[in-house]
């Protein structure tokens, strides 16, 4: 099958600054892939040169077999967009900007009005058609976004962050609109920061500094991980991590509520010399057990150590 | 490409209606510009110049000279002062304009056959008053020369009509075409309905894309397959209609109030002032297209407008302009405006006699919209 998105060595610069530093990515039709990151990693970029509204600087891209470079326009026709910020004009209303931008898509006539309808009825909007889009609410103006991009039947859609600020109901119902227009056979590139929606994709990149600095299916991603992990239930849990992180081998220690988890060079006694070290200096030790990683994990320890990372160190 | 303009024109139709505080400013504010601007130049030329008599004469040929000054609408007569240090200091305190001096022994010395002399003390801070007093000193000496000349002969025999032709053998015969009462007004309402119009114009569309970019609502367009050209028309064509609306309504002012005649060439006046409107509606896109901010626009909108109100000779002849700088005057749509509304409105010109400022007109139009159309970048900065 043919890929979906192939970049190679794709490139931008914006002064000194280089955004996306030679990238090299893969989407497969009708996957959906997401592409994780710390702000400012380089993704929207990414999503924008691919959109073809930026050049690259080095290396190119094909969407749908189409140069993004060169071909811009008709990658447009192909791809629906759904930008970080929110796009859509706030003093026209829901069905207004819809047909608006089916219109610009140039769907003739009757189809546009059969697919504004239809589009609205998908997202549920049917019965807010009438609303001005300033009054409707985050995850609403969220879900507009989403029918704007597929207003005109794209076979690829790039959503930059389509959950950013929602609440937990609305990125439910996001997600399953997204899973709906998989099934389609829709390929789908999602910028997101929640680790357990990146779950939900098929392929996740990792994406660092302008580059991918990991990327295969949610499992892969863990397995890959080159260290172990120790979660310690211990008190006081502030002078436990304090203590673990002095120790010869561990790269990384968060706190999550009672709990450590604990990052390590793969070591065969760290978890008695941690016990031992804990227990010499008056620490409660009631477990510590190996586990495996989480996405969220994995996220940590590739970010760690950068001004930017949430890494814990 | 028509159904793609035709959608754009309709989104910023609805965008245009829904804002109505704008709106009504919109259709308002051209008709108060006018007015005022109007009346402002109603009165350019300068009348009742407020002046001073200082009499040391006190003679009746004095009275004589009072009386006549008195006569003439450019001046007016407040009062007689009694000490030149008086008339000295109501002009440095800009209370009057003139002090009009007849000296002791005035009449004296024009019995005895001497030189007499009218003193005329101006303030030359106002280069316009000036001249005028001066004007007026020097055609109520004429006449009064005149007048006394006739009698003298009369006393020596010669009969007064004898007498005038042989004092004045030549007279000048003036026939004013055109514009008969010599009316400012009607020289400068061309200008002021073309400044009006470019004022709004220029400004609404300056921001019409530069909103978009600030709003964020450019990147949803720019990610979809819309031409420039069918961005820039689609927005362009809403405008048009607005200012089309104006034009009437500027004329209807025009006419109806400041009495400048439009009626009986009104498809032709409608035709100029259709294409000038385009070549504002066009300078204000070529500026949204290349500024990044609604801010930024404004200010190169401004520091537009501002020389062609200097320059585009709607006030005063593009030849008053000094040669060193008038070939800019000819890059503005406004003089081309100005000269053939006038030509219109005031010699009744048609078609045939201004189709050059037409065609000219036209060009700016082509070539402003071409110009916008290659500055607009459909990719993000």
């Amino acid at each position: 099958m043919a890929q979906a998105i192939e970049t190679t060595n794709l490139t931008r610069r914006f002064g000194n600054v280089t955004a996306v530093a030679g990238l090299n990515l893969t989407v497969r039709t009708g996957e959906i892939f997401g592409f994780l990151g710390p702000n400012g990693a380089g993704k929207t970029t990414t999503i924008r040169m691919l959109c073809g509204l930026l050049l690259p600087t080095e290396g190119g891209a094909r969407v749908a077999g189409l140069d993004v470079a060169t071909e811009a326009e008709a990658v447009k026709r192909l791809v629906g967009y759904m930008p970080q910020r929110f796009s859509l004009y706030g003093d026209l209303t829901v069905e207004e900007n819809l047909d608006f931008f089916a219109g610009v898509y140039r769907l003739p006539g009757p189809v546009r009005r059969r697919r504004v309808t239809e589009t609205l009825q998908r997202v549920g909007l049917l019965e807010r058609r009438g609303d001005l889009t300033d009054h409707l609410s985050g995850g609403l103006k969220q879900r507009l976004a989403l029918a704007c991009a597929l207003v005109h039947s794209p076979a690829i859609l790039f959503l930059d962050e389509p959950t950013a600020g929602a609440d937990p109901p609305s990125r439910q119902r996001m997600w399953d609109l997204l899973y709906e227009a998989a099934a389609e056979g829709k390929t789908i590139l999602v910028t997101t920061h929640y680790v357990e929606e990146a779950e939900r994709c098929q392929t996740i990149g990792f994406m660092h500094r302008g580059r991918f600095i990991a990327a295969g299916s949610p499992e892969q991603c863990k397995a890959n991980l080159a260290e172990d992990l120790l979660e310690v239930d211990a008190a006081p849990v502030m002078e436990a991590a304090a203590l673990a992180r002095g120790l010869e081998g561990v790269v990384g220690v968060s706190v999550y509520g009672q709990g450590l988890r604990v990052f390590a060079k793969p070591t065969a006694h760290l978890r008695h010399h941690l016990q031992e070290v804990l227990v010499a200096r008056g620490i409660t030790v009631k477990a510590i057990r190996a586990v495996p990683p989480t996405l969220e994990d994995v996220f940590m320890s590739l970010t760690r150590g950068t001004p930017e990372g949430r890494g814990d160190r | 490409m028509l159904a793609v303009i035709g959608h754009v024109a309709r989104k910023e139709t609805r965008q245009i209606l829904r804002d109505r505080r704008t709106f009504v400013l919109i259709l308002v504010m051209p008709i108060l510009l006018t007015f005022l601007f109007g009346k402002a130049l109603e009165t350019g030329e300068l009348r009742q110049i407020p002046s001073v008599i200082l009499n040391q004469d006190g003679s009746p040929e004095s009275h004589a000279i009072v009386t006549a000054f008195s006569n003439h609408d450019e001046v007016r007569i407040q009062g007689e002062v009694g000490t030149l240090r008086e008339a000295q200091a109501l002009l440095a305190q800009g209370k009057i304009k003139a002090a009009i001096v007849i000296p002791q022994g005035f009449m004296k010395q024009i019995v005895a056959g001497e030189e007499a002399q009218l003193q005329l003390l101006l303030d030359g801070t106002d280069n316009n008053s000036a001249p005028i007093v001066e004007g007026v000193a020097q055609r109520v000496i004429q006449r009064y020369n005149a007048e006394r000349a006739v009698r003298g002969l009369w006393a020596r025999g010669v009969r007064p009509d004898r007498g005038r032709r042989l004092i004045q053998p030549v007279y000048v015969q003036t026939e004013i075409r055109y514009n008969p009462g010599l009316r400012y007004l009607s020289y400068v309402m061309p200008g002021v309905i073309g400044l009006t119009l470019q004022l709004l114009t220029v400004m609404l569309m300056a921001v019409s894309i530069t909103r978009e970019r600030e709003r964020g609502t450019l990147d949803q367009l720019l990610a979809s397959p819309i031409t420039r050209s069918e961005l820039i028309l689609g927005k362009l064509l809403p405008y048009l209609g607005i200012s089309l609306l104006n034009v009437v309504t500027i004329l209807f002012v025009a006419d109806r109030w400041f009495n400048v005649p439009v009626r009986g060439r009104l498809p032709l006046l409608l035709l100029l002032c259709a294409l000038f409107v385009l070549t504002s509606l066009a300078t204000g896109l070529l500026i949204s297209a290349v500024s990044r901010s609604q801010f930024q626009a404004i200010q190169i909108a401004v520091f537009y407008i501002l020389p062609v109100f200097m320059l585009s000779g709607a006030y005063a002849p593009v030849e008053a302009i000094p040669e060193t700088i008038r070939p800019i005057s000819y890059l503005f749509p406004l003089l081309y405006f100005c000269r053939a509304v006038r030509a219109v409105t005031l010699r009744g010109a048609d078609l045939f006699l201004v189709w050059k400022d037409l065609a000219i007109l036209a060009g700016f139009v082509l070539v402003l919209l071409y110009w916008a159309v290659l500055s607009f970048k459909k990719r993000v900065a």
